[in-house]
């Protein structure tokens, strides 16, 4: 059946909204404005088209139950549904990324941050600095904050890493919000000292592992010895330590993440077994993107996004084979689109919400004090563009800030209701856009989604979905819906 | 002058003598709007200039700013160009259109972002807000304060034993009741 | 000379003015009364420089009329 062929013959009068793309041969999902969705047969499809949807049958009744008839249109369950979709937008920032230093110890082919050698001068962020963003992070209207260290490489700041934490648990006393600290290491500097303040004040650590150590070891080099040996000694050593604290070890361990380079796209089980071998429960299959070193190094680690989904596939139906066998895993990818596909719920990842989170759900504090919507917002100004700088720490008022017209000017130009292509997919309800990727990429904040890679991913994951939805396998159904279960991970919180 | 494979002469053209490409647009598919958004895009990296030959046309005409030397590279290059514009031109007109058609909700996703993170103002905000502003034009002279209104009331008081100047009260009946004499008249 | 024709009904006068008076100091630049155009003639030591600054202007011109959200 072509879908073509029914525009003349579209009803038009039987259906609610309804948005719809063919997902394979005899199947088309049909999602609504809240986010539901249904896989109708080529059969099924053409009576609703057609408006000859028989009464009182089993598709009426699907149809019914799921908002996409027009008779008996339930207008109350619509509106709930999306505004409990949108339940970010009444909060401010939660996610506020320190960059306590631009000097980094290892070099990494990809690198979005523009890192400065060790020995460098001047690339520090000061207490002064790293007090006055605190203050700002504590202004957010949102009652939980986290405060995420980055570089470079932080822990080549350890000092003002223990300060701010220090300061920010102080503030803490009267603000009363929930405050988490995650880090984001090479690893490479810890050593038992550091380890034991990360245990005892609750930071949560992450780093990157991108495959087999040959292939890890290629593309992130450290001075004196593999990059990976070191990561993969400290998740080891870290996720003990948890155990020894009594922590679930499926909640609580490093979180590793893989940056996909070219080398990685032929290896997609050998990624997933390294992460395996290192006791990593979950696995965030992140695709390139253009920022940093890695628009210098596209060349060599670049690659076309159909080969992505290819490795993308692999990898996710290995994952699910491994927890068919009763090994534990999940993909992160899957997981944040899932919890919003199969519960309705946003995880509220800020590169996958409508309208994304820059400036709104989260900040970057430069080394420098300068403030910006994102941290690829501070990676571009590393690079010569401060387009997306929006003050500075010791200059601009909180309400400055998030009220700022660049502020405004993205959660436009992300809000795929008002995005060509985005307005009319299937997708939709579930999806998001980065305006930063498309000011990279195609030289607006808006951008022209059936070009960007961005949109290519999104949609790659999505159909994958959906299709093993439709495939209906228990096993697979079972994953899925553990993929989504939300365990708060309440060890790491802050509160008063 | 010389064509674009794939592209009628009309509709876009490259001068490799004057080392830019020139489309030709049907005004009518193309808002202003959407001329402008698209244009946008490019000035970085281009120089543009439009124009309209007719009531029915635009013209757009894109120079590189760096252009490749060689030849049928550079026509390479400006095809690039003009393919990229197109592409542009259309999401651009019809992000115009979706834009007005979805405006209301955008407004509201928008407003409630910007609302829910900034909050409402601290006490340093309202302390630099400019009260004196006028919030908005009034001509009848309504939006007073009983003080500004009734503004010192001893002279108001002396002026009125006097008899040279009616309270606003006095004044008020004294043109209710012209008005009533005029009517009964 | 390089003469530059900025229809009226895409460009702002005061962008266009704007833009002279910008670029004023590079070239000898005279504005010229035109029914649907804001015409402007440009004279410099070269028709190369003639040439660099009428597309500077250009682009001044458009970016300052976009941003003021057109005619």
């Amino acid at each position: 059946m072509q879908l073509l062929e029914l525009r003349n013959e579209l009803d038009r009068t039987s259906q609610a909204f309804f948005r719809f793309r063919r997902i394979g041969p005899d199947r088309t999902l049909i999602t609504n404005l809240e986010g539901r969705w249904l896989v109708l047969s080529d059969v099924e499809m053409s009576a609703y088209a057609r408006g000859a949807v028989e009464k009182e049958s089993a598709l009426e009744k699907r149809l019914r139950d799921h908002n996409f008839l027009r008779e008996g249109w339930d207008e109350a369950a619509a509106r709930e549904m999306i505004a409990n979709r949108k339940r970010f937008l009444g909060y401010g920032p939660n996610l506020h990324v320190m960059v306590l230093t631009l000097r980094c110890n290892e070099t990494c082919v990809y690198c979005h941050a523009s890192p400065a050698p060790v020995s460098a001068q001047g690339l520090d962020m000061t207490e002064e600095i790293a007090e006055r963003s605190v203050d700002l992070a504590f202004q957010s209207t949102s009652p939980s904050i986290t405060i995420e260290f980055q570089g470079g490489e932080p822990l080549l700041r350890f000092d003002l890493l223990k300060h701010i934490v220090a300061y920010a648990k102080a503030k803490n006393e009267t603000a009363g919000k929930t405050v988490e600290f995650t880090m984001v290491s090479n690893l490479a500097l810890m050593n038992e000292e550091i380890l034991a303040f990360m245990l005892e004040n609750k930071v949560q650590i992450c780093t990157s592992i991108d495959g087999p150590k040959a292939l890890h070891d290629k593309q992130r080099k450290l001075p004196m010895h593999s990059a990976f040996d070191s990561a993969t000694h400290w998740i080891r050593t870290i996720n003990q330590a948890y155990v020894d604290r009594g922590l679930d070890p499926n909640l609580y361990h490093v979180e590793a993440l893989l940056t996909t380079t070219r080398a990685a796209l032929a290896r997609p089980r050998d990624v997933v077994d390294t992460y395996r071998e290192l006791g990593c429960r979950a696995i965030f299959l992140r695709p390139l993107d253009p920022f940093g070193m890695a628009g210098k190094t596209a060349k060599v680690t670049e690659y076309p996004r159909s080969e992505y989904q290819q490795f993308y596939r692999e990898a996710v139906d290995y994952i699910l084979e491994l927890n068919q066998q009763g090994e534990q895993m999940i993909e992160r990818y899957a997981s944040i689109f899932l919890t919003k596909i199969l519960h309705g719920e946003d995880p509220n990842f800020l590169d996958l919400r409508s309208p994304a989170g820059a400036g709104v759900a989260m900040l970057a504090y430069g080394y420098d004090g300068n403030v910006y919507t994102c941290d690829e917002g501070r990676m571009l100004a590393a690079q010569g563009d401060a387009s997306f700088c929006i003050g500075n720490v010791n200059e601009s008022r909180y309400r400055d800030l998030v009220g700022h017209p660049t502020v405004r000017a993205m959660v436009i130009a992300s809000n795929l209701d008002a995005q060509p292509g985005c307005v009319n997919c299937t997708y939709n309800p579930y999806c998001g856009i980065q305006t930063t990727h498309n000011h990279k990429t195609q030289g607006s904040i808006f951008g022209r989604m059936r070009e960007s890679n961005v949109c290519a991913v999104h949609m790659g994951i999505q159909d994958y979905l959906f299709g093993k939805l439709a495939d209906g396998e228990p096993h697979v159904l079972e994953s899925f819906d553990r993929w989504t279960t939300v365990r708060p991970r309440e060890h790491f919180l802050h509160e008063t | 002058m010389s064509t674009i494979e794939g592209i009628p002469a009309d509709v876009a053209h490259v001068d490799l003598d004057e080392k830019r490409a020139v489309l030709e647009l049907d005004a009518t598919l193309y808002p202003v709007e959407s001329l402008y958004s698209a244009a946008f895009v490019f000035i970085d990296r281009h120089y543009v200039f439009l124009d309209r030959p007719d009531a029915q046309k635009l013209r757009i005409v894109v120079t590189p700013k760096k252009l490749e030397a060689d030849p049928e590279a550079a026509k390479e290059q400006l095809r690039g160009v003009v393919g990229e514009l197109a592409n542009e031109l259309v999401t651009a007109a019809w992000r115009h259109q979706i834009t007005q058609e979805n405006r209301a909700r955008i407004e509201a996703v928008t407003l409630q972002a910007m609302a829910g993170s900034m909050g409402p103002p601290s006490l340093d905000d309202l302390e630099d807000f400019d009260f004196t502003d006028e919030a908005f034009e009034d001509p009848l002279g309504i939006a007073l304060s009983w003080e500004e209104k009734y503004a010192k009331k001893g002279e108001a008081k002396a002026e009125a034993s006097e008899g040279t100047a009616d309270s606003p009260e006095t004044s008020d009946a004294a043109e209710a009741t012209a008005e009533a004499k005029g009517e009964e008249e | 000379m390089r003469e530059l024709r900025f229809h009226r009904e895409l460009y702002r006068g005061e962008s266009v003015d704007e833009a002279i008076k910008v670029y004023a100091p590079y070239a000898t630049i005279t504005p010229v009364e035109h029914e649907t155009h804001w015409v402007v003639k440009i004279e410099s030591k070269s028709a190369a420089r003639e040439r660099k600054i009428g597309d500077e202007m250009a682009n001044y011109a458009l970016g300052l009329t976009i941003r003021n959200q057109g005619v």
